[in-house]
């Protein structure tokens, strides 16, 4: 009998517990239904299972809370030939779906896999034990926010159609901000904002300038591509990556309304090629950089080298194709198209294989140790 | 758009039970009329043909099933394609299905394509395609290409961004045509030179493989020849343009001609007109070849002073904004200085 009011009061105490956490500072103005998705670009995980998507149909930033899904061991996750596996689910061909990111929740390593279906219709999936399972976004809990300057003026043609398009780049979450860059069509000019979050009406966009060593000139217009909130040298910094590949660190700090800043090139990681996404994982008490390309291996690059480089990069590469400034190695992976973090010191890809399989699957953490 | 009158199309049926059972399939619904309650409340969907000895192995298609005014239904996660084979699996039967494309349905086609003049800059920056119907967006950069006079296609012509330019209503795509390529001395347009060559003669394809949302393809390619002249080195200078007052009282255009083909995307949304700074609403419009800006105002026009405010970001062809240049040479300063500059005309009507 005394177990079983043991055990009553457990249940009770976790219930009230779940509710509590369901209401935490970050999820106090999050409300439950349908948050009309309109595309998923972009996602990345903030604290408390909070999943931010980038819907750039939309124009908008989504806070889902996902905290209540279980906790998995992903570790041997292996799913081959997954582009006609989420076709088959969709019922279509591989050339009308497309994966457009990947994230894991750090809180509990489900692996989220978001997908473009030819019909526009956003898709959200779920890694479990090896198998896709679709996380249903009409009824979850929630809060957006708009954002104002993309949609400031939505132009139209005679027919009454939209002409201007802004497209999210990259989303990350830092220390109550998320941060965002992207590319709009109308002028090759690279934005980056910061939102307050929880949201509030606060968004504050920079212009960024960088000195491209590969191109040899000052390229004030280059997008980025993708980055990450870092610390460097113990301040808070963003490591960016462009549509080309120079590396470039500018402090947190410093993204402030309609101001301009020029950010300092530590690396060129060889032309003809651009970014896919890059992240930061720990190991043995050492921190490196793992950079996906579309037109190189994977690289990493040790953080003790970014930190120690005492110079910028501002002249041009003379060899072609050359990298240049911080060191960095290729590690045995080819055609990464996503990557994320798993575990403390694991990561993850989609990888298209040289016999053509698309894969899912880890990454040997052996490379980062 | 839905298609809700078509209806199935069963090739083979009942392999595993005699048992006949009365269908309507839909791209975004599958009814199974008359439901006998006492059956189980389940369906599976599979995509393709799926033999019976397969299915078990077989991830069935996502969706959901429920039970509605005496029918059981299925309604998948995205609209199922037309002109596909399914595999439904109900009550221990296999059905399989296709669902034909609506005799009537009107197919994919360009419009237009932006810049629509057929003499072009070697330093042109952006193209526009707009589609009659929306556009499957995935791996959309397969299906535009560029052709020289010799039947070569252009490498590295064009800018691939994982997440494309395209409008809400997905019928226009913005390329980029590589800027490190069009940028003079970047390694990529000393390595490769620019994408175009003066006085060369070259088509833009669209191939007929790019399909609607819907996943029909379009019945051809469409093609579009085009000539190159010299680069384009100057911003556009609004005080070099002419003004062609409407009349007072009517409704006519205001008439902006400008001598220069301006970019399509970059203009429209970038104008404004004020009268006694109240902005007066009206439609803009493009016209011979992007040289003349149009606008139509929704009310008469009264006499007296207006101001037209044009923003920087006005790009011509070849991406030079009414501030800077687009290929800026790392020591000029003058753009750096013309940055905050207003540009607004002025016109009268009496």
């Amino acid at each position: 009998m005394k177990t079983l009011i043991t055990f009553i009061i457990s249940l009770l105490f976790s219930f009230f517990l779940q509710k509590a956490q369901a209401n935490t500072y970050l999820k106090s103005n999050f409300k439950t239904g349908n948050p009309e998705i309109s595309s998923i670009h972009k996602m990345t995980f903030g604290p408390e299972g909070i999943l931010f998507i980038g819907d750039s149909d939309a124009a908008q930033i989504i806070a889902v809370d996902l905290s209540e899904h279980p906790k998995l061991d992903n570790s041997k996750v292996k799913l081959d030939n997954i582009d006609k596996l989420i076709a088959d689910m969709m019922g279509t061909t591989i050339d009308q779906v497309q994966i457009t990111d990947m994230v894991v929740n750090p809180n509990n390593n489900n692996i989220y896999l978001s997908i473009n279906h030819s019909s526009g219709i956003p898709i959200l999936l779920r890694v479990e034990e090896n198998v896709l399972k679709q996380v249903p976004l009409d009824n979850v809990s929630f809060s957006k926010v708009s954002l104002t300057n993309p949609i400031d003026k939505e132009a139209k043609d005679r027919r009454g159609r939209s002409l201007r398009k802004w497209a999210i780049a990259d989303i990350k979450y830092t220390d109550g901000k998320l941060l965002l860059s992207g590319l709009s069509n109308q002028e090759f000019a690279s934005t980056f904002s910061a939102i307050d979050f929880p949201f509030n009406e606060k968004q504050e966009s920079s212009s960024l300038e960088i000195y491209h060593a590969a191109h040899g000139k000052y390229e004030t217009h280059a997008p980025i591509k993708t980055f990450i909130p870092t610390t460097v040298n113990g301040t808070s910094q963003i490591v960016a990556s462009y549509t080309c590949t120079p590396l470039v660190v500018f402090p947190i700090d410093k993204i402030k309304q309609g101001k301009h800043h020029k950010g300092k090139t530590v690396a060129e990681l060889g032309s003809g090629n651009s970014p896919v996404d890059m992240i930061e994982i720990a190991s043995e008490g050492n921190r490196y950089l793992l950079i996906a390309n579309t037109n190189r291996p994977l690289m990493k690059m040790d953080f003790k080298d970014l930190e120690s480089f005492q110079g910028e990069l501002t002249k041009p590469v003379v060899k072609k194709g050359a990298a240049e400034g911080v060191d960095y190695v290729n590690l045995p992976y080819v055609n990464v198209q996503q990557l994320d973090k798993m575990g403390d010191n694991g990561f993850i890809i989609v990888q298209r294989e040289s016999n053509g399989n698309l894969a899912l699957k880890t990454g040997n953490s052996w490379w980062v140790k | 758009m839905k298609y809700t009158f078509i209806f199935l199309l069963i090739l083979s049926s009942d392999l595993l039970s005699q048992k006949k059972y009365d269908f309507i399939f839909t791209k975004d619904k599958i009814t199974i009329l008359n439901h006998d309650d006492s059956l189980e409340k389940k369906l599976y969907l599979y995509n393709g043909e799926i033999e019976e000895d397969l299915i078990t192995s077989t991830t069935p298609i996502l969706g959901k099933t429920f039970f509605q005014e005496d029918s059981l239904h299925f309604t998948p996660v995205v609209p199922l394609g037309w002109d596909r084979i399914y595999t439904l699996v109900y009550n221990h039967s296999i059905t399989y299905f296709k669902i034909p494309i609506p005799k009537n349905y009107k197919k994919l086609s360009v419009e237009e394509i932006y810049p629509t003049s057929s003499k072009l800059p070697s330093n042109i920056l952006k193209w526009y395609i707009k589609f009659s119907n929306p556009i499957n967006r995935n791996n959309v950069y397969d299906y535009f290409h560029f052709i020289n006079a010799k039947g070569d296609t252009l490498s590295r012509a064009i800018l691939p961004l994982e997440n494309i330019l395209i409008n809400r209503d997905k019928t226009l795509v913005t390329l980029w045509i590589e800027p490190g390529r069009q940028k003079r001395k970047l390694i990529p347009n000393q390595l490769l030179g620019s994408v175009f060559t003066p006085r060369e003669n070259y088509r833009i394809i669209i191939s007929k493989n790019i399909k609607d949302s819907n996943g029909v393809s379009m019945q051809k390619d469409y093609i579009k020849s085009f000539s190159i002249i010299d680069a384009d080195r100057s911003k556009p200078n609004i005080s070099q343009w002419h003004i062609e007052h409407p009349k007072k009282e009517s409704l006519s255009p205001l008439i902006i001609k400008c001598y220069e083909p301006l970019d399509y995307g970059s203009v429209l949304e970038n104008i404004n007109i004020s009268y006694k700074n109240q902005i007066i609403r009206g439609t803009w419009e493009l016209s011979n070849n992007e040289r003349i800006i149009q606008f139509l105002p929704k009310k008469k026009w009264k006499l007296g002073n207006y101001q037209i405010n044009f923003n920087k970001t006005i790009e011509d062809l070849a991406g030079n904004n009414l501030s800077r240049l687009f290929d800026n040479e790392i020591d000029n300063t003058e753009d750096v200085n013309a940055t905050n500059q207003e540009h607004i005309l002025e016109f009268s009507i009496y």
